[in-house]
């Protein structure tokens, strides 16, 4: 089967690879020149926190974005394999901590967790300055943290780039520098023409908002800093009234520091009163980030449905994929999963949701519709 | 029972005014809206990119509700900025009314007095119908109805505190000392106890965001403040019994004589 996939972010480019292993020919369609540079994915801090979220989103992603984690053991071994690259990531947890001043947030959260359940067999640790020091000695100002020492994080540009290998090495087709106008039944019109397939995917995020019925955007911002001063092993989340954060360590000393969350869809470069926020919060954090050099300062929209989990909506020929919100990496893997059992037949995997496309009332995928085989069981 | 409110000419049976930010997603916002059976729902714009219609496709989920919304211009600290935001909400959400916010200290987000009134006279003239986020000082809620403001919202404690009502004494003399200006109590609500207090001491209506929105399970937490909410209010129309330093046996208790009560020196 030939598989068009228009969008090769995040998910574009997992369904590219995986439908490659399972001997499919794939073309993949992107605006980029293939580096993912426009993708949401791109810019995100990549944390794989399946604890500190369902405290916050609701406990129906704990699981599956533990299972997530498990896949993506795997899943970066096999990319290992197919395109010679390691992608770094660390399993060392998050540590979470609050100000003294908000150590009712601390509280609040821990027992958050307890609710859900998450308490059993070392899930959730309470660490005191002691045990907080010989974990994370730079977190020196604060007094107490929770560890989640199942968490992970992984570094998601060397993911893009690794990704672009394995495609490239099992054969993928790239179609680069071409704006996607439409992903239709068995086609992707792009800018250029129309390219026809077996099966289209339209895998393009928030780019997917004009053909896909309830998605809007969530603006996030995010900057991208090195700190040579400030020595971080593992993700941090601060806790705070109104500016939480999180901060991500990359290899050569960067980090990523989030998010924003605004119910916006301005794709605008980031705020000042962003920057004030995120960076005054991050000053709180360690005083060394004073002098670290801000790299990059990114704006982007999550993909999100009206219940923030993902959805795949179906109509032959067609399938589109979306609907992260903020969980790109928490439950892409999931995501992916479940498209690819679609496409077998098989059910998807919680908490994605899956819906018939409503037909839209047009002359061309009408007279589309009645040429095509139903796509859904073809492989 | 009709037991209804007017504000601005319209009358409202739901005394529980409902905040839409920051709730786990417009699903469970929704939900919970329903769940409070909220007329009014409050929604901010000021970090929404207002001008290029940033917001639209949320705010469009919440104006599919169908409840009278109240637009706010919460994030604005000075009177210019708060009357701009006002003029554009006007433009967005295609109604005059307006929660006038104009934050005076960023850490507790209270509001600043001076800046409040310049807002609220401007926006009067322009005929805006001004909700205006106060504190609970006599005067300037005095002012503010002088200014043009047919109703006040003075705050329980700061935002998102949660605390619950910091001085009843002081709402309790609006309420005896502004007869006939609606008095809604805006921010620092945690537990639906603190919204029946409220409607006891006879305050109109409540507004909750943080209280809902941040609860373990919003939908019930909206429930929960809906019930205490009409409670409260039942509670300020049957007018409660006086507040005495003793026992006092609601039956009579036959050959107990009085002076065995304690208080009168007896042996017991």
């Amino acid at each position: 089967m030939h598989v068009g996939i228009g969008g090769a972010g995040l998910v574009g480019r997992l369904l590219a690879w995986r439908l490659l292993r399972a001997g499919h020919a794939v073309s993949l369609f992107d605006q980029d020149q293939g580096n993912g540079q426009q993708a949401a994915g791109f810019i995100a801090a990549a944390m794989l926190a399946p604890y500190s979220e369902a405290a916050s989103v609701g406990s129906e992603i704990l699981e599956p974005g533990l299972k997530a984690i498990r896949l993506w053991a795997r899943w970066l071994e096999e990319l290992r394999d197919d395109s010679g690259r390691q992608v770094p990531w660390q399993r060392r947890g998050t540590l979470v901590v609050a100000h003294q001043a908000d150590q009712v947030e601390l509280h609040w959260f821990r027992q958050r967790l307890l609710v859900l359940g998450a308490s059993a067999s070392g899930a959730v640790r309470w660490l005191d300055r002691t045990a907080l020091r010989q974990q994370e000695p730079a977190l020196d100002a604060f007094d107490a943290a929770v560890h989640l020492p199942r968490e992970a994080c992984l570094d998601n540009r060397a993911l893009f780039a690794a990704l672009a290998v394995a495609i490239d090495r099992l054969g993928g087709r790239w179609r680069v520098g071409e704006r996607i106008t439409h992903v239709e039944a068995q086609r992707i019109v792009t800018e250029a023409g129309t390219h026809h397939v077996d099966m289209a995917l339209d895998c393009r995020g928030f780019g997917a908002k004009a053909q896909l019925e309830g998605l809007r955007g969530v603006r996030g911002e995010i900057l991208w800093l090195r700190a040579p001063e400030v020595q971080l092993s593992r993700p941090v989340r601060l806790l705070h009234p109104r500016y939480q954060i999180y901060l991500a360590p990359r290899p050569q000393q960067r980090y990523v520091i989030g998010a924003t969350e605004l119910e916006s869809e301005s794709l605008a470069p980031v705020t000042v009163r962003s920057h004030l926020e995120l960076l005054s919060a991050l000053y709180t954090l360690h005083p060394g980030f004073a002098e670290a050099q801000v790299l990059e300062a990114r704006s982007h929209c999550r993909p999100a449905f009206m219940n923030n989990l993902p959805q795949i909506a179906l109509a032959p020929g067609v399938m589109r994929v979306n609907g992260l919100y903020r969980h790109g990496y928490l439950l892409g893997p999931l995501l992916v999963q479940s498209a690819l059992a679609l496409l077998r037949g098989e059910p998807a995997l919680a908490p994605v949701s899956v819906v018939q496309e409503r037909k839209v009332p047009s002359a061309m995928s009408a007279a589309q519709e009645r040429t095509v085989p139903t796509a859904i069981g073809l492989m | 029972m009709s037991d209804t409110w007017q504000v601005y000419g319209e009358t409202l049976r739901s005394r529980l005014l409902l905040g839409t930010a920051g709730y786990p997603s417009p699903l469970i916002l929704e939900q919970a809206v329903a769940a409070s059976e909220a007329q009014v729902l409050t929604v901010s714009l000021r970090r929404q990119a207002p001008e290029t219609r940033g917001g639209d496709s949320f705010w469009q989920h919440i104006r599919r509700m169908g409840k009278q919304l109240l637009p706010n211009t919460a994030g604005c600290h000075s009177a210019t900025e708060a009357i701009a935001l006002a003029r554009m909400s006007r433009e967005l959400f295609q109604t005059h009314w307006i929660k006038l916010e104009v934050t005076g200290d960023d850490y507790n987000l209270q509001p600043d007095p001076f800046q409040l009134l310049e807002a609220a006279t401007t926006l009067s003239k322009e005929g805006f119908a001004v909700f205006p986020y106060c504190t609970d000082d006599l005067v300037l809620c005095r002012r503010l109805v002088d200014a043009g403001c047919q109703v006040l919202m003075p705050w329980g404690a700061p935002i998102g505190t949660g605390q619950g009502l910091l001085n009843p004494y002081a709402l309790q003399t609006l309420v005896k000392r502004l007869p006939g200006v609606p008095l809604i109590v805006d921010a620092g609500l945690g537990t639906p106890s603190h919204a029946a207090q409220a409607l006891e001491l006879g305050m109109s209506a409540v507004l909750l965001n943080t209280a809902v929105a941040r609860a373990g399970d919003p939908v019930r937490m909206a429930q929960a403040f809906r019930l205490a909410v009409a409670a409260g209010r039942l509670a300020h129309l049957a007018g409660a019994m006086p507040k005495r330093l003793s026992a006092e046996p609601s039956t009579p208790v036959p050959g107990t004589p009085f002076w065995h009560e304690q208080g009168y020196g007896g042996n017991r």
